[in-house]
């Protein structure tokens, strides 16, 4: 199945060398609106090895949104694509997304899991919540 | 390929269309060709089990694994070879002592310093011994005038060479401190053998920790040297090899070195090692140390001329590793842009939590050398630093 806005990203990235995708990556790191100081909490912070990164999680007309942060640049790069992909999509959509686009753009090596920037672990807990605002939505 | 470099094949490699340069050193070490035949020829032409066949392999791979302990024992001026024995790297090593000394340490107290490998930290916290810090000043020098030994100091555990900032600790002084209270000495080897000559006799401690794929040998093997005045400790592991007599009732151990080696070791490894040391005299202790010594001061004056480059630590004496952060990049975006510029460097808290905490910081990028760096790679790292720094303005 595809995806327009993964389509899309795959476009911006094509062809580019290493640094460029990285030039890249920093530039919509710069262009993410950061997380206020209160919200980086420990709640909010996703356990990775090396660079700190912060989620938060908000409704609107049914849709789930996600901000992320993170005090390295290109992982923060990566969280702008990953939120112009799920956000402001249903809960079940979200849950069950395939996210082709991070093999295709190159930083397939960066979803090991013990690849320092956990960004599995982002995955992970973007899909969970996901799945517990949809489950919570069908018992309602 | 120059130098010292020619004989290690792997540097001749290109890594995202550029010259590699290996900069992870501390992380662990590339092999020469010779260490690398050594291997494959033993398992061509010797290989068996050790010790306890009486076959004609046996008995060739039982000389090879002894001759291996011979080399290691001359070279770290043991008294004889039953003072080393073989484990699988440095923190096997240190946690075998402490298996061991663990009646002794249980509620007691291990000195160590700020700027441990959480291998020398974890293993005597899980033998149930508090922790305390010999202070330093804000370079990272240690203030021996200030060690304070109580009667509940059962042990000094102390690296020699940081493996963070290539700090070296005067572990003679420390050891020479302790033995006015009777107290034994463990050093954390891991980032000195392979940069430093080392004499046991000489710095007078009791153990000493080192790993063979630090010093150009084959991952999984390692050395623990024990002071005879240790002979008859409790071995950390029980099994075949080690014994002397086994009863369902009473066993007795063997003697050392054979009583802390129990099951099938590393004898590949082992024997890794020694072709390591081997490589190393033949290129000349003497040589290696100079050589590095000129590209470690080079790298280090290169960082501190960088404007917008905080280098860590600052030492009397130091080797191996440099540890640096550039101001406003974070450590990990700097060794990903470094590794597509072909500069292997290593990010990140490198194992030292205590550490990073004391400078206040989540990690630092590190550069750490072995003898086949030059000034040439050296002017990599900086051409990727200011790479790093070009992207974030």
């Amino acid at each position: 199945m595809t995806d327009a806005i993964q389509d899309e990203i795959i476009r911006e990235f094509d062809g580019l060398e290493w640094l460029d995708r990285y030039d890249l990556l920093i530039t919509s790191a710069k262009e993410l609106e950061p997380m206020d100081e209160d919200s980086r909490t420990d709640e909010n912070t996703i356990s990775g090895c090396q660079s700190r990164v912060w989620i938060q999680s908000y409704k609107r007309d049914g849709k789930l949104n996600f901000n992320l942060d993170s005090d390295a640049m290109i992982t923060k790069g990566i969280m702008a694509l990953l939120l112009r992909v799920v956000n402001n999509r249903h809960p079940q959509e979200i849950a069950n997304i395939d996210l082709y686009f991070i093999e295709r753009i190159g930083l397939k090596s960066n979803l090991s899991p013990a690849r320092s920037n956990g960004l599995e672990s982002i995955i992970k807990r973007i899909k969970e919540i996901a799945k517990n605002e949809f489950d919570q939505s069908t018992v309602q | 390929m120059t130098g010292f470099a020619k004989d290690f094949p792997i540097l001749d490699k290109e890594v995202y269309g550029k010259q590699l340069v290996y900069l992870d050193n501390a992380a662990t070490t590339q092999k020469p060709n010779s260490v690398i035949d050594t291997i494959s020829d033993f398992y061509k032409t010797d290989y068996s089990n050790i010790h306890r066949g009486v076959h004609y392999l046996s008995e060739r791979s039982s000389e090879k694994y002894e001759e291996a302990r011979k080399k290691v024992s001359d070279f770290i001026g043991a008294r004889n070879p039953g003072e080393v024995t073989f484990t699988a790297g440095t923190t096997d090593a240190i946690n075998q002592v402490a298996r061991s000394l663990e009646p002794s340490l249980k509620g007691n107290e291990v000195l160590v310093t700020g700027v441990e490998h959480h291998s020398n930290i974890v293993p005597w916290q899980m033998a149930g011994a508090k922790l305390r810090a010999i202070q330093m000043d804000e370079d990272c020098n240690l203030l021996l005038d200030s060690i304070d030994i109580t009667k509940e100091t059962k042990l000094i555990a102390i690296s020699h060479v940081s493996n963070v900032l290539g700090s070296v600790n005067d572990i003679k002084k420390i050891t020479e401190i302790a033995k006015d209270h009777d107290v034994p000495v463990l050093v954390d080897a891991a980032q000195s053998i392979q940069h430093l000559p080392l004499d046991v006799k000489n710095i007078g401690c009791d153990f000493l920790a080192a790993s063979g794929h630090k010093m150009y040998a084959d991952t999984g093997v390692g050395m623990l040297y024990t002071s005879d005045r240790f002979s008859d400790l409790m071995p950390a592991k029980g099994g075949g090899g080690m014994v002397d007599k086994v009863s369902l009732e009473k066993t007795t151990y063997q003697e050392p070195p054979l009583r802390y080696e129990a099951g099938t070791p590393h004898i590949a490894g082992a024997i890794s090692m020694g072709a390591a040391i081997d490589y190393m005299q033949k290129r000349g202790l003497d040589n290696i140390e100079k050589h590095e010594s000129d590209v470690y001061s080079y790298a280090r004056d290169r960082l501190l001329e960088m404007d917008n480059v905080t280098v860590y630590g600052n030492t009397d004496r130091m080797c191996g590793s440099i540890s640096f952060n550039l101001d406003q990049v974070h450590h990990y975006d700097a060794g990903l842009i470094m590794d597509k510029m072909g500069v292997a460097v290593r990010t990140g808290h490198h194992c030292a939590q205590p550490l990073m905490r004391s400078f206040a910081i989540e990690g630092t990028v590190r550069a750490s050398f072995a003898l086949y760096n030059t000034k040439e790679d050296v002017d990599r790292l900086i051409e990727g630093i200011e790479k790093v720094e070009m992207m974030y303005t």
